[in-house]
């Protein structure tokens, strides 16, 4: 206890007199004294039980042992009998660019990445087509190419009606429920299914007895079962199903909508309080009739730039500019119905409107409505140790920013908490897996990239009014930041550890947006409804009778395939090969007008970059945009639109979403690795390898020629 | 049982354990750190979620253990702080309950002793017990010298309250002594100096500090309280229901214990 320093004087002679008194009532012993009150009760009782719990697993884990043991020698699983390595270490930083690195290694600002390269290796580490997080993760994992795994964007699209889906996971309601007059009771939880295909490296490492921690590597949502723990990453959704949408709550009226990922809800003023809600998934009980669940708070504006804020039965008070913590929220639908959730508040501004950015509700991960780890104990245990954390696959609000509800500062924020509790959480697992595979990814760099390039780009859109000297060197920070935890990793690790620092792709600025929808719609690919010069979102007004080619999400383009898609017009084989092959040679190579540089670098047949039993599911062709150059936001979203090539204007103003070949990632080793093309689809039977394993088959990826530690 | 047919000392005994229960939770949450208790016990079950999740890795269940060990410490910590607010109050009036519901009356025709301590047992001769009417002694005055106490055997043989007087040298003091049923508030000693002592378990005035005699006790016999087809001691019963009282209020109100 650091008495001088945390008690007062005044503090120090109540506990003094408090002891004294305890003491004279404690030096008289009789029967009754003998039980002190509940107070007393309680502390013993819990106390006993958790020593009494813990007796008891002892005793269990004392007994079960052996048996486990022999278990594993019956199926001869003896770990690491032929592994080179005790320990692996793999550190995803996604989206850490290459030429970034090297630059700020040259510039000294990196010691760390200098020291691994220097005594082992660096490389740029070659990407997956497309190369978007999930689909390159994927194949990370996997050691396949996306035909074996299924991934090739953050969306898929429904053949029968030309509409998105989120590619990596299907959440349905429950197989059966209970109508009761206007009431539905789900019978039963909600169905998950994991669209990913392909057998994750850490399997066969479990199944070899090898112990793996993962944390937050995309696309792990459902988690699957496997020997070891694993705490879900990017696609898992919030409490309402999305990827994450926020809410402003706001005393300004207005009507339109956020075009991202966000809700505006009204406060209203109640005398010198406000009160408003946080909205939640819709009703279950209510069948689909689009009844959304709330969870109603207050706020009370105090004097200053302050505000109370009334959620449940939690208070607290917030200034402007600050976040709470994570608040519980608790959705009941009645009948015992509930779903849990956590969130953050964030105070706007107080006067003399009231506004306050909420973020998306994050399933809660002490009580999971739905399995966001293996076990799903594993997020217990990390919310009981380090207190709550998101879990939305894309923590990080980015949207928020884009539609200008946060500002710079207030994003970075958030990125930095989320970040620090990764880092408390990578911390642990290195902690309890002194042997096997240690696997943890962070999105920080991805997330910041993306929103902070304008300011490294000289000429971007979104920063033109920003002055060279006035721009926030928000990258460079984020590096020396990373920089700074590798360093600690090091520290934690022998000559039998293998530490990989890895990123999925790099990074370009995106500045202008290319709306192939647009170009495919002026030359006589797609067609719109009589009448229509531009369509609405998801290919609304699109004659698809007449339509050939269309494009959705990031680098996808589809054919019009007939026999495929619902009104699918080119015939497949030769006339839909003729169709792929007029396509790629218009469009590669296609000029913005604007700057005369090219806004598409290289256009891939599916059929030529991928192979495995999921290629029908992929697009037709992979599109590589240009340096500087991304899909634009409408083209995404299945819009057409009358320019092709646009400035980008939104803080999103870095993107990886191009041509391969232009945003490999990095690998750092601590050892020598001798191939000097190495690529991301190496990455599993690399580690398998150096388990000693034997590597399954269908793998793609060829495993590098690592040597031995070198003398340090 | 009372005159309406309830069980007087359980309905009196439920009914503090439930307002103990209750008001000791209210203590609880505002004498006490609920951030930290919160942080402390989710600490302790993550310690103990540890031993399941890293079965096989034995350093880190060894560890594990050495955590359980002192997360329960600081736990134990910080719940015993509220413990220092309401220890003495509550001690007090535990001892105020016990002279009601710990012991029962002298029941008429039944036997009991009247002890007198004395400074030495060179004056265990010189004291004498006087009885009022209603009370008499059955045997002659047994000598314990190496106690230094002197008892006699007396027999009630109607209901009342009674003050018997102890003689010793030219000094004389009374006891009193209560014969009956149902509950009454008794004091089965009265005692020479010792004020803490006296606080806990004597309700009557101190005797003279120049008395020779060190104590008056008067044996009455111990009450059980029937409930739930049990005999229970009292303090036993009104620890498990005011802790179930604890554990239900906490629940209700959202306060960490």
């Amino acid at each position: 206890m650091k008495w001088s320093e945390t008690t007062s004087p005044a503090e120090r002679r109540r506990l003094l007199a408090s002891l004294v008194v305890l003491g004279i009532v404690l030096l008289y012993p009789l029967r009754s004294h003998a039980y002190a009150g509940p107070g007393a009760g309680f502390a013993v009782l819990s106390s006993f039980w958790t020593l009494f719990v813990a007796f008891l697993y002892s005793v269990y884990a004392f007994f079960a042992w052996p048996f486990r043991q022999l278990f594993r020698l019956l199926r001869r699983r003896k770990a690491y009998g032929k592994a080179q390595i005790k320990r692996a270490i793999i550190l995803g930083f996604d989206g850490m660019d290459p030429e970034l690195t090297e630059r700020f290694i040259a510039e000294g600002k990196l010691p760390n990445l200098a020291k691994l390269r220097e005594r082992g290796t660096f490389r740029r580490l070659q990407t997956t087509f497309p190369p978007i997080s999930p689909v390159a993760w994927s194949t990370f994992m996997t050691g396949v190419n996306p035909g074996k795994h299924n991934i090739y964007d953050f969306l898929a699209r429904d053949l029968s009606n030309y509409l998105p889906y989120l590619s990596s996971a299907e959440i349905k309601g429950p197989k059966r429920s209970w109508k009761i007059g206007k009431y539905t009771i789900p019978l039963g939880g909600p169905r998950i299914k994991g669209m990913r295909r392909g057998i994750p490296f850490w399997h066969w490492l479990g199944e070899a007895g090898i112990f793996c921690s993962v944390i937050r590597v995309p696309v792990t949502f459902p988690p699957e079962k496997f020997s070891g723990v694993l705490l879900s990453g990017m696609c898992v959704p919030d409490l309402k199903g999305s990827q994450g949408t926020f809410c402003l709550c706001t005393t300004r009226l207005r009507d339109d909508k956020f075009r991202e990922g966000g809700v505006r809800v009204p406060i209203e003023r109640n005398g010198s309080s406000c009160s408003s809600y946080v909205p939640g998934a819709e009703n279950p009980l209510q069948g689909g009739s689009g009844d959304e669940l709330r969870v109603n708070f207050e706020i009370h504006p105090d004097k200053g730039n302050q505000a109370r804020f009334t959620v449940d039965s939690h208070s607290f008070t917030l200034k402007v500019g600050d976040y709470s913590e994570w608040i519980p929220v608790k959705f009941s639908a009645g009948m015992g119905f509930s779903a849990h959730g956590i969130c953050r508040f964030y105070l706007k501004e107080v006067s003399p409107e009231v506004e306050v950015y909420v973020t998306p509700v994050n399933i809660d991960p002490s009580k999971p409505d739905l399995p966001i780890s293996h076990p799903v104990t594993y997020s217990i245990y990390l919310a009981k140790l380090f207190g709550p954390y998101a879990t939305l696959g894309l923590a990080e609000d980015t949207w928020a920013l884009n539609e200008e509800v946060l500002d710079d500062q207030a994003f970075l924020a958030q990125c930095y908490a989320n970040h620090d509790d990764r880092e408390r959480m990578l911390f642990d697992a290195l902690e309890k897996t002194q042997q096997g595979l240690c696997a943890c990814v962070f999105d920080t760099t991805d997330r910041v990239q993306h929103m902070f390039w304008r300011y490294l780009d000289d000429d971007h859109p979104a920063a033109r009014d920003v002055p060279r000297d006035q721009r926030p060197s928000v990258i460079q920070d984020l590096y020396s930041r990373m920089d700074e935890l590798i360093g600690r990793v090091m520290k934690q690790i022998d000559d039998k550890t293998l530490l990989m620092v890895v990123s999925d792709h790099g990074f370009k600025s995106f500045a202008r947006c290319v709306n192939l929808n647009a170009w495919l719609h002026q030359n006589g690919y797609l067609a719109l409804k009589v009448g229509k010069t531009e369509s609405g979102d998801w290919f609304d007004d699109v004659d698809w009778s007449r339509t050939r080619a269309y494009t959705m999400g990031l680098n996808g383009l589809y054919l019009n395939l007939k026999g495929r898609e619902r009104e699918g017009i080119v015939e497949p084989g030769a006339n839909a090969e003729a169709l792929k092959d007029e396509l790629r040679f218009k469009l590669d190579g296609l000029v913005d007008p604007a700057s005369g540089r090219a806004g598409i670098t290289g256009v891939f047949d599916c059929d030529s970059v991928y192979a495995g039993p999921y290629v029908d599911n992929a697009p037709d062709l992979i599109v590589g945009y240009g340096d500087g150059f991304r899909a634009s936001w409408d083209s995404v979203m299945g819009k057409v639109t009358s320019q092709i090539f646009e400035d980008n204007l939104k803080a999103w103003s870095g993107d990886h979403c191009i041509d391969p070949r232009l945003v490999p990632g990095v690998l750092f080793c601590n050892r020598k690795i001798s191939d000097e093309k190495p690529a991301i689809v190496d990455v599993a039977p690399t580690v398998l390898k150096l388990f000693g394993l034997a590597l399954p088959g269908y793998l793609d990826g060829k495993p590098w020629t690592v040597a031995p530690p070198t003398a340090p | 049982m009372g005159s309406l047919g309830v069980n007087l000392p359980a309905a009196i005994v439920v009914g503090i354990s439930l307002v103990i229960g209750l008001v000791m939770v209210v203590v609880f949450r505002y004498t006490s750190d609920q951030k930290a208790i919160h942080v402390a016990k989710d600490r302790l079950k993550a310690h103990l979620l540890a031993l399941r999740l890293f079965q096989d890795q034995i350093p880190v269940v060894l560890r594990s253990y050495g955590r359980i060990v002192l997360a329960t410490g600081r736990y134990l910590r910080l719940a015993f702080k509220p413990l220092l607010f309401v220890i003495v109050p509550l001690t007090f009036l535990i001892v105020q309950l016990d002279r009601y519901l710990g012991s029962m009356p002298v029941e008429v025709g039944h036997p009991f002793l009247v002890k007198v301590r004395m400074d030495n047992p060179d004056a265990l001769n010189e004291a004498s017990l006087q009885l009022p009417d209603g009370l008499s002694t059955t045997a002659p005055a047994v000598h314990v010298p190496s106690e230094s106490e002197v008892a006699w055997r007396v027999v009630p043989e109607k209901p009342g309250e009674y003050v018997v007087n102890v003689q010793a040298s030219d000094q004389t003091f009374s006891k009193r002594v209560v014969v009956g049923a149902g509950l009454q508030r008794l004091s089965r000693v009265r005692l020479r100096g010792k004020f803490w002592e006296r606080i806990f378990v004597s309700s009557e005035p101190a005797l003279p500090a120049s008395s020779l005699i060190e104590s008056i006790d008067v044996q009455y016999p111990a009450r059980n309280v029937a409930l739930a087809g049990f005999e229970w001691n009292w303090i036993w019963l009104f620890f498990v229901l005011s802790l179930a009282a604890g554990f239900l209020f906490k629940s209700i109100l959202g306060i960490e214990i």
